[in-house]
């Protein structure tokens, strides 16, 4: 096999370069090469998410992500984890809406151990799928919803704010973790054709980023990976198609026990890998980014009446992407002088767009952002993946910051204008009750709520 | 089984190649001419150095009846200064790509600076302002005490969180600062004012008994002069060591269960007060304790979650409370999870055979095995960024630990036996001085829980 083309190092990039391979069976493989410290990362997106899910098999992909921890042809039950521990490695996987990912960072030396693993699973699984795994992951994900939703203050608002602000059968309608009645709904024979349909090599992008030879890790591959058959078993997740706008301002209030009233709001925004969704992430970081934006500024250090306020973009590429607004409030402030100083804010900011310094502020913060993330051979190993299988080719992770940094002001002004306005939005509103009326308990965080994990990694000390 | 294999070629599991050698960086140590220690670690193609201070500033050095003091100075750190006032400060952090945060512990403060290198000489000259000159307004103080204040019924509301402070409620006596929450209380926090932030920032903040790690590319910046135009300039007098007061912590074998009414799930918190890291038992301690709760694949998950489904994870782990070289220090030892309510007790039940079986019958040659690998293995993985190894070399300062010790445990690590490390394990979590907190719905689980026989069960109020 003809080594990929290399490309050259792009600007902003840190020097960094990624080539390209694709193996008969249609895996697609990316690989970069970084001898800083002998270590490996490996990481496999499968284009499969929840949006693939179907009516009443909510939390699916999620759940079919834990049972691929369980053993496959060669790989005894939780043996994935054992031998990739057991070399010093690390590992976990996560899916979202729109993939579902595997990732092991391994000393360099022990790199060929974690593709023989991965080629196991993806290519002989449901050797090794039964019942008992499957009722014992269903137990553990129901916990592990229990956990990170309905067992903590606020738990469900990312679930509701997403039901709000895609309409009802909408691929993005409902969230990862999927409902308990959907999990307990799922059965065997769920699971194996989900792995039939969507766990292919030519539906999958591996990468391979750190302290490696190029030439032996692609022959790796096609050793482990090159005889698993491809095919095409899979449909196009639905359409995720919807206008600009929203329309009208759409509206839930949560009676609910938690400790203090919350204005949350989810504002429909330009897809992932546009020009004017990298505007509206400058916006947002300006508006709500950081400890000197102007949300926080006005809330909590002006008006004071907010204990916590900033403003989150989730991007998404099959689908609009999602600007979050998070407001905590302090003591005994009313939700509706809050609402009503974050649309002035809005308004203003539309109208007078951002300032020079603030455009520089928020750039400088997003660029060291990027630089956290491609800081590291996992983080790299991801973002080249995320951006092979959503945008069709891995480059683009490199020059990403490039694109950041090259948004004009008047894209922000342009974006913010059009999109952060009061018919653009869902608005999930707070109210504290006593305990003994409360209907359930519900935590928010974007990101984390986001990615589901199928366990937090403890850092031995 | 009714699924053909699969028609792919199979290999037999491959075998390592050599390892290549690692170790844990050493740092240069030097000291500025005002006292201010200074460790500093290059670590190439790190773009993002990372800048840790410690400041000796203990909890126990709070004033009576004005517990967060502490907390409070070390937000207004970034909360103004005789050049910048908040939001300016704030704004110019953020101009050059920069994070600050700090926050105050048992041992003392801590500040930790994030900035990319090509920003380094503006990031070290506002953190070098923060420390010499904060601003301490009292309007600014006002806010952040109001901003605590409204943080408080979050964290209580936070099964995790209130967990953790029924734990060291009951584990310390009341009046020493260990048993009390680290950032205060409503009624201490209170008080708190700007004199009160400025008095102590006078009593325990100085260069002299300040430490500065820091750890990036250091390659092409002229470190020396970066710090004696930034750091260098702060000034501060010579202060007497303070005497740490003794750690006492009663460990009998209890439960207490914190009334959640309609709780879906029982959040775990068991533990106890043990060795520190200067404790020749703390390799034994750490491997035993992976093995038993370090992961998914360790005792108490491959029953509790990998065989019955009643939780998302339990880990076991000890944090160090607070440590010197005299051997007075301790650490919060630990077994930490959630369960769904119906399940509790019969997960506690599980967890406890789980301890009395390590008891009787000790770790597995295998067991220790697997865990070395990973604990020694994954040392160039864990120390990828300089945040990492800078928080690391950060803690053994703290911790008044030699700059080498990390390097020096994996060695010791790896000598460590299968005996010892049962040994370290069982008297780290003996089955009998173990106090569980239990923050989940009394109604449903205290009567499955007194019929397990691990202890007094008592239930307060959230």
């Amino acid at each position: 096999m003809p080594m990929g083309h290399t490309a050259t190092a792009e600007a902003g990039s840190g020097g960094l370069t990624a080539t390209e391979h694709r193996l008969a069976n249609g895996l697609r493989v990316v690989l970069s090469e970084d001898h800083l410290t002998p270590v490996a990362a490996v990481c496999l997106w499968y284009d499969v998410g929840s949006r693939h899910e179907v009516e009443g098999r909510t939390g699916l992909a999620h759940l079919f992500e834990h049972l691929m921890f369980q053993g496959s042809a060669q790989v005894k039950d939780n043996g994935h984890f054992e031998l990739v521990q057991g070399a010093g490695g690390s590992l976990n996987g996560t899916t979202s809406f729109e993939r579902t990912n595997y990732f092991e960072t391994m000393p360099t030396h022990q790199l060929e151990l974690a593709l023989w693993l991965e080629a196991d699973r993806m290519g002989s699984l449901l050797t090794a799928l039964d019942d008992e795994s499957m009722e014992n992951q269903r137990n553990v994900v129901k916990n592990e919803r229990r956990q990170r939703y309905d067992n903590v203050p606020y738990g469900t608002a990312f679930e509701r704010l997403f039901a709000l602000a895609y309409p009802e059968g909408h691929p993005y309608h409902h969230t990862p973790i999927g409902s308990m009645a959907d999990l307990d709904a799922a059965t065997l024979e769920d699971a194996r054709a989900f792995f039939r349909t969507y766990y292919a090599p030519n539906n999958a992008v591996i990468s391979v980023v750190g302290d490696i030879d190029p030439e032996q890790t692609l022959a790796w591959i096609e050793k482990y990976f090159g005889s698993i058959p491809g095919h095409d078993g899979k449909q196009p997740p639905r359409d995720g198609t919807l206008p600009d706008i929203i329309g009208e301002e759409l509206r839930e209030l949560v009676e609910a026990e938690v400790p203090s009233r919350a204005l949350m709001a989810g504002y429909r925004l330009p897809q992932d890998g546009t020009r004017a969704c990298d505007a509206a992430d400058v916006a947002l970081t300006i508006l709500g980014g950081g400890e000197s934006s102007r949300l926080y500024n006005r809330l909590v250090r002006r008006d004071r009446t907010a204990v916590a306020a900033g403003f989150g973009l989730l991007r998404l590429a099959g689908a609009p992407s999602i600007g979050w607004l998070d407001v905590k409030t302090s003591h005994d402030a009313e939700v509706p002088t809050i609402e009503a100083a974050v649309d002035e804010e809005l308004a203003r900011f539309a109208e007078e767009g951002p300032t020079d310094e603030e455009m520089e502020r928020a750039q400088a913060q997003l660029e060291r952002e990027w630089l956290d993330r491609l800081g590291t051979v996992a983080g790299r190993a991801d973002e080249l993946c995320k951006y092979a299988v959503l945008f069709g080719d891995p480059q683009l992770a490199l020059s990403a910051v490039g694109r950041v940094l090259a948004v004009t002001a008047d894209e922000v002004k342009e974006v913010a204008k059009a999109r952060l306005r009061p018919d653009n939005r869902a608005v999930l509103v707070y109210e504290p009750i006593a305990p003994e009326e409360a209907p359930d308990a519900p935590e928010i965080d974007v990101h984390e709520a986001a990615e589901i994990e199928v366990q937090e990694e403890e850092a031995a000390k | 089984m009714t699924e053909q294999l699969a028609t792919m070629e199979f290999h037999p599991q491959p075998q390592a190649g050599d390892a290549k050698p690692w170790a844990f960086p050493a740092p240069d140590r030097g000291t500025l001419p005002n006292g201010l220690t200074v460790l500093r670690c290059h670590r190439p193609g790190q773009q993002i150095v990372a800048v840790e201070i410690n400041l000796e500033a203990p909890l126990d050095a709070e004033p009576e009846g004005l517990d967060g003091v502490a907390t409070i100075m070390a937000r207004a750190f970034t909360e103004g200064t005789d050049k910048h006032s908040a939001e300016e400060f704030a704004a110019e952090l953020e101009r050059c790509g920069a994070t600050l945060d700090a926050h105050a512990d048992h041992p003392g403060v801590r500040v930790a600076l994030e900035v990319p290198v090509s920003r380094l000489p503006k990031g070290l000259a506002l953190l070098a302002d923060a420390l010499r000159a904060p601003a301490f307004d009292d309007s600014e103080i006002k806010r952040l005490v109001r901003n605590r204040l409204d943080e408080i019924p979050h964290e209580m509301a936070n099964p995790a969180r209130r967990a953790a402070k029924e734990l060291s409620r009951q584990l310390f006596p009341a009046d020493v600062r260990m048993s009390r929450p680290r950032q205060g209380t409503e009624d201490t926090v209170e008080r708190i004012d700007s004199t009160a932030v400025r008095a102590f920032y006078d009593a325990h903040v100085r260069p002299a008994t300040a430490t500065v790690v820091i750890v990036g590319d250091l390659d092409g910046t002229d470190v020396d002069a970066l710090l004696a135009d930034t750091l260098g300039e702060w000034t501060g007098d010579t202060a007497q060591p303070r005497p740490a007061a003794p750690i006492t912590a009663d460990d009998t074998g209890r439960v207490v269960i914190v009334d959640r009414p309609g709780a879906v799930q029982t959040q775990l918190l068991i533990g106890r007060v043990g060795p520190d890291r200067h404790d020749r038992v703390w390799p034994a301690q750490v491997l035993g304790s992976y093995c038993l709760g370090g992961t998914l694949t360790s005792r108490l998950d491959r029953v509790l979650r990998e065989e019955k489904g009643y939780t998302y994870g339990v880990r076991s782990f000890a944090q160090v409370l607070r440590s010197s070289a005299d051997g007075s220090g301790a650490s919060m030892l630990a077994i930490s999870g959630s369960v769904d309510t119906p399940n509790t007790g019969p997960a506690l039940d599980d967890l406890w055979t789980v301890l009395r079986t390590l008891a009787a019958e000790g770790l597995t040659d295998p067991e220790r095995d697997v865990a070395v690998q990973n604990l020694v293995g994954v040392a160039p993985l864990r120390y990828e960024t300089a945040a990492a190894v800078a928080g690391t070399l950060a803690d053994q300062v703290e911790q008044h630990l030699p700059d080498d010790f990390q390097g020096e445990l994996y060695k010791r690590l790896a000598e460590t036996g299968t005996v010892e490390a049962t040994a370290a394990a069982v008297s780290a979590f003996p089955q009998d001085r173990l106090v569980t907190v239990l923050v989940g719905d009394a109604a449903e689980i205290a009567e499955p829980v007194k019929a397990l026989g691990i202890g007094e069960v008592t239930v307060v109020t959230a």
